[in-house]
């Protein structure tokens, strides 16, 4: 608790200093971290993998963008609406995805993202098509106030919004229910037997996985202003699925590490050359083959020593 | 991969002797250029970016503006909108480049120009056909330097008024640039008492065209507008005349360019339509600059080359006449811009910031001894009949 209060103050205090491109990277980076952060709830604790989380960003973004440019909602509001809408179609999309198991489970959510895209590219009202939804505004208000429109504003909603769903997503992991999942993760078979329900477990955390998710891509909309088909392309799930695992599995905080840390790099190479995905595709093996428990392993180990 | 880093262009206009000597200590001139190096519209961003290099190069050796050197700042930003907001945001915090050319597709400039006011920089548009640019999606800080989209077509309507055809098609790439354009075509055909008979959109980077060849031939049309560049564009002429389509159906295509005549041969001849630029214009200005093009690349400019070039002249003449970059001077100055282009008398409007300029339309021949077959001028048409009126995309006559 207290590491989490004193990286809330740095991250607080940062603005103060900064200049406007390194805080436009550093929310960039938030918004990114919260996204893999609401993935490793899947991944981490229930071993649900998926390869189409960018399903969750893609509705929160589109969700928002069309709540911002056809409403006067406070944009605070639209945020969490758009969050929270993700999660409510998630039950649909767990229901489904949770007949299945495994790999089989991992493709099915592959395949709801690509249908998602698919649908994306054809309802032109709604998503723009390939052209997507430009000129996002950040609406006023609550109470009028321009705030949140503004650069550091939008910064601190940003991380309010990641320090919000890391101490709900911490209580849901150390509650009773997150033992019922990493129940599930180690012996699935061994909890369903000691009488939990364990499809209904799975179906409520790909929901508040989903919902955090769509939390992140609702603030993307209103960053860049801009949502299109890219957001809900598989590149994107690929590339969460790589933040959670070089990260760490299973410690939120990790996700968290590994989506600065991709963005970080992400940044710096593509000055120096168009195919910067080649290095971190390297440095992604050397991840799962030397240190398979992230960055956070990493810390973890030199902290024993 | 395509194209120059930032750091080497940063590092070749540092290096210039040419810089040195005429501007020593003056800062210069930062113009951050996002553009599709790569991808389907890879083609056209690479013109765009020799037009831009190709001018700052003679204007440095010229001593620069107002006595500043000018510093092209490029980054590719692969045809994708997204990609797009985010190079541009760069070029602005990172680099503080307060002009920006560049955003090779519509899409990639209609997810931009909302940013305009927010980051206090003027974006000169050298290829942007959407005319919702200049209509409601218009920003005081967005001007088109450029022919827009309903303009090319309303060349071609202009001159299918004067023809025999009477029955159309149109096959669009599945953007903003291809539905603007197609609505417009449609809306002009019905003016003109004439028959249009339906449309197909193609996705951005389609490889096989077979498909939408049948539904041309099937549709019964006697001609066919094409709404269609880079890539695309190819594909399709070279699949078209597999298929012997132009036995049958006019090929008019919104824009006639090198590029595309270069990649099927003689498969482009008889091809008519509408261009933005073509290196035949007859006039002094032109015919320099086409000399000094062929010393440089030992190749004609084409469309998108011709175009950058103009959309340069007319910001240097903005940034020139109001002696500062500054947004809030320089947007006076450039509403009011009036420049002899390579194509003739360019003015700016004030009104919408949309160049008037005259169209043309050219047909491809086959001429005796020229490797490949070359765009004719056949009529051109005066910038007053051509532009629509202010904030429009249609026309009322």
């Amino acid at each position: 608790m207290r590491m989490t209060i004193a990286v809330a103050v740095l991250l607080a205090l940062l603005p103060l200093g900064l200049p406007p491109y390194a805080m436009t990277l550093l929310t960039e980076a938030l918004i990114m971290a919260l996204f893999a952060m609401s993935l490793d709830l899947m991944v981490g604790y229930a071993r649900l993998i998926s390869f189409g989380h960018a399903a969750a960003y893609g509705l929160g973004a589109y969700t928002c963008g069309n709540i911002l440019l056809h409403t006067d909602i406070p944009l605070p509001f639209a945020v969490l609406m758009a969050g929270v809408f993700s999660g409510v179609v998630a039950i649909g999309v767990a229901w489904v995805c949770t007949l299945a198991t495994g790999v089989s489970f991992s493709m099915l959510t592959l395949a709801f993202g690509q249908l998602l895209y698919a649908v994306a590219f054809k309802w032109t009202s709604v998503t723009g098509a390939s052209d997507g939804l430009a000129g996002i505004p950040r609406t006023k208000g609550p109470f009028g106030t321009a705030f949140f429109g503004t650069k550091t504003g939008f910064y601190y909603l940003t991380m309010a919004c990641l320090f919000g769903s890391f101490l709900f997503a911490r209580a849901v992991v150390r509650s009773p229910f997150g033992a019922v999942l990493r129940g599930i993760r180690e012996n699935e078979a061994k909890t369903l037997s000691l009488g939990y329900n364990t499809r209904l477990y799975k179906i409520a955390v790909v929901a508040m996985s989903y919902m955090l998710g769509g939390l992140a891509g609702a603030l993307y909309a209103p960053f860049a202003g801009f949502a299109n088909t890219e957001l809900l392309f598989w590149l994107l799930s690929g590339q969460v699925l790589i933040m959670v695992i070089v990260g760490g599995t299973g410690t939120l905080v990790g996700p968290i590490l590994g989506a600065v840390f991709f963005l970080l790099v992400q940044q710096q190479l593509s000055t120096y050359t168009d195919s910067w995905a080649l290095v971190f595709g390297a440095i992604f093996i050397l991840f799962v083959l030397f240190v398979p428990d992230g960055i956070m392993g990493l810390a973890r180990r030199r902290r024993a020593h | 991969m395509a194209g120059l880093s930032r750091r080497t262009i940063l590092t070749a206009a540092a290096a210039s002797p040419v810089v040195l000597r005429h501007a020593r200590g003056e800062t210069p001139i930062k113009i951050g250029m996002p553009v599709a190096l790569t991808g389907p519209a890879g083609e056209i961003g690479t013109q765009m970016r020799h037009g831009a290099e190709f001018w700052a190069k003679e204007t440095n050796a010229a001593g620069g503006i107002l006595g500043r050197p000018i510093e092209l700042i490029i980054q590719d930003t692969t045809g994708d909108p997204a990609t797009c907001v985010r190079k541009a945001q760069d070029v602005v915090e990172r680099d503080g480049c307060r002009l920006l050319f560049g955003m090779t597709l519509s899409s990639e400039a209609l997810a931009v120009v909302p940013k305009l006011g927010e980051w206090n920089a003027i974006f000169m548009s050298s290829d942007n056909g959407d005319g919702r640019l200049t209509g409601s999606s218009f920003v005081p800080n967005f001007f088109r330097a450029n022919i827009s989209g309903p303009m090319e077509t309303r060349v071609i309507s202009l001159w299918l008024r004067q023809g025999k055809l009477g029955k159309f098609f149109a096959l669009g790439m599945d953007y903003a640039w291809g539905h603007n354009s197609i609505g417009v075509f449609q809306d002009e055909v019905k003016r003109a008492g004439k028959t249009f008979v339906g449309d197909v959109y193609s996705p951005i980077g389609t490889k096989d065209f077979s498909t939408y060849i049948t539904k041309i031939r099937q549709s019964g049309a006697d001609g066919c507008f094409l709404v269609l560049q880079g890539d695309d564009n190819a594909a399709f002429l070279s699949q078209a005349r597999d298929y012997r389509l132009q036995d049958k159906v006019q090929l008019i295509t919104s824009i006639v360019d090198l590029n595309s005549i270069h990649a099927v041969g003689d498969a482009a001849i008889g091809l008519a339509g509408s261009t933005r630029y073509v290196a035949t214009i007859d006039n002094p200005k032109n015919q320099a600059f086409v000399a000094a093009w062929q010393k440089q690349y030992n190749a004609l400019p084409d469309v998108f080359e011709g175009e950058q070039y103009q959309a340069c002249k007319m910001l240097q003449a903005g940034i020139e006449e109001a002696k500062s970059i500054d947004a809030d001077k320089l947007r006076p100055a450039l509403e009011s811009a009036k420049i002899d282009s390579i194509k003739g008398p360019v003015a700016m409007r004030a009104c919408d910031h949309q160049a008037v300029q005259g169209g043309y339309i050219v047909k491809v021949v086959k001429k005796d001894g020229a490797k490949f077959p070359v765009p004719e001028i056949v009529t051109t048409f005066p910038g007053d009949q051509v532009t629509p009126a202010c904030r429009q995309m249609t026309f009322d006559s």
